[in-house]
């Protein structure tokens, strides 16, 4: 068999290469660059929709497999890149640089929400993406105490300078206002307080936003929803029935305004016991799953409760970079890659309004 | 609700001239509001009142020499108007904007 090794002959192995999210072959969705073939030797990059790919290793594999198996072909090499696309429309605002725009919101206060947030954003800053994180939660922001950062940063100008920390860039009501001061506010200035950390912070670039909303539905969702188009919302929610009701409020309040909801977390879903392992579903088990069930929305995976969530968290250390090998920590870094894949698909999919 | 979602997703919004907006949906099905409608229809709390739902502006009181001004989208669920009367606090979801289409297959569905 006398087959001509050229760059035709490996786009056509690696056309059989399926993205499973996005239903397209790697070919066609543009990932394959820089195929070059010198001598039998193969070189190309796969450049992904996020660094935080839960599929990458299985896309690389079978990308290596094929080309490898082509007559004439000595060594393949990889290189496996990511670049973030942007969500529709968000190029247009004054928030330019910044990709995606992800909410994390619950319909009541103690689900670990500002826990989820601190670890998802961190999860994927590791994974090598650009990301920030803004706690909205302006009543009682807890992310400062979580990433043990307690002097703001220096103001650049009229603009505030996020705090570099975990990978993260920061910025807090909770560096503004004083540890001590409660802060007692009116709803218009709490929506004034939201648009000066979303639009007066130097962010730079930055691959995904993460923004730790204030429990329940109130002026600043309105105002996130209103300010700028979301990329989505992830809901997290307890096992219990009550917990998860209230957050079904939450979930119809972000499907009013139109946030796409990229799906539901359970947190506190099981007990591990220190001495024999097992897991204990102390406060029932399935109920959130079942729900997004019932919902057709994503579910995302269940959190378990953890010492070392909470002594990492109490030490200023987000356990999925502290203690990466925990248990929590795995089922984090799964959440924030299935947060990274339905952020892809949502952008992949979702239909460009253009406004003349 | 009486509209579906890809009934009230617009695709494409257009100033089409200065007194016409036209809407394009997912659906294909195309809209075209005048602006004194618009005016006249507005959603915002000193057009309509918050608590009853009654009209404090109806399209009957507006002159039908006004334009529109300026588009801008409100996050991913709306759209706020600028007229030429200065007047900009209606924020029109993309529902109420469909609910508004002037064809007898939505006003059907409207009122359904």
């Amino acid at each position: 068999m006398n087959v001509v090794l050229n760059n035709e002959r490996v786009l056509n192995e690696l056309r059989k290469v399926q993205d499973p999210d996005l239903h397209k072959d790697i070919v066609t969705l543009g990932f394959v660059r820089k195929l070059e073939i010198r001598d039998g030797h193969v070189r190309f990059e796969i450049s992904l929709t996020t660094p935080a790919c839960p599929v990458k290793d299985q896309l690389r594999d079978q990308a290596i497999a094929l080309v490898r198996a082509i007559p004439g072909v000595q060594s393949v090499d990889v290189e496996m890149t990511a670049e973030v696309r942007s969500t529709p429309q968000l190029d247009k605002t004054a928030l330019k640089a910044v990709r995606n725009i992800v909410a994390v919101g619950s319909g009541k206060g103690g689900v670990g929400k500002s826990t989820i947030a601190v670890n998802l954003a961190a999860s994927l800053a590791k994974a090598g993406a650009r990301v920030g994180l803004l706690d909205a939660d302006i009543y009682g922001p807890s992310t400062t105490i979580m990433l043990g950062v307690h002097t703001p940063p220096p103001p650049m100008g009229n603009r505030m300078t996020p705090v570099d920390v975990a990978g993260i860039r920061l910025i807090s009501m909770g560096l503004l206002v004083k540890m001590d001061q409660p802060l007692i506010w009116r709803g218009p200035m709490a929506h004034k307080a939201l648009q000066q950390c979303l639009f007066e912070t130097e962010w730079g670039e930055l691959d995904y936003l993460v923004v730790d909303m204030p429990p329940g539905t109130g002026d600043v969702h309105l105002t996130l929803a209103q300010a700028v188009p979301l990329t989505g919302a992830v809901i997290v929610s307890t096992p219990q029935d009550v917990g998860w009701q209230i957050s079904q409020k939450t979930l119809k309040m972000f499907q009013q305004t139109r946030v796409p909801i990229l799906g539901i977390i359970e947190n506190m879903s099981y007990y591990i016991c220190p001495h024999c392992q097992e897991r204990d579903y102390i406060f029932g088990h399935g109920g959130a799953k079942k729900a997004a069930e019932t919902l057709g929305v994503p579910f995302l995976g269940e959190v378990p409760l953890d010492q070392a969530i909470r002594s990492r968290a109490d030490e200023g250390l987000p356990v999925v970079t502290s203690d990466p090998d925990a248990e929590s920590s795995k089922a984090l870094r799964s959440i924030s890659e299935k947060v990274a894949q339905q952020v892809s698909i949502r952008n992949y999919t979702a239909p460009v309004l253009e406004v003349e | 609700m009486p509209f579906s979602l890809e009934q009230t997703s617009p695709t494409r919004i257009k100033k089409s001239s200065p007194q016409e907006l036209l809407v394009v949906w997912a659906d294909a099905h195309e809209t075209t509001l005048l602006a004194p409608v618009l005016r006249g229809m507005c959603p915002c709390a000193h057009c309509q009142d918050e608590m009853t739902g009654i009209r404090r502006v109806l399209p009957i009181h507006i002159p039908d020499d006004l334009e529109l001004r300026k588009l801008e989208l409100v996050g991913q669920y709306a759209l706020q108007i600028e007229f030429s009367d200065g007047h900009r606090t209606g924020i029109y979801s993309f529902q109420y904007l469909r609910q508004l289409c002037g064809c007898a297959a939505c006003k059907a569905l409207a009122s359904s």
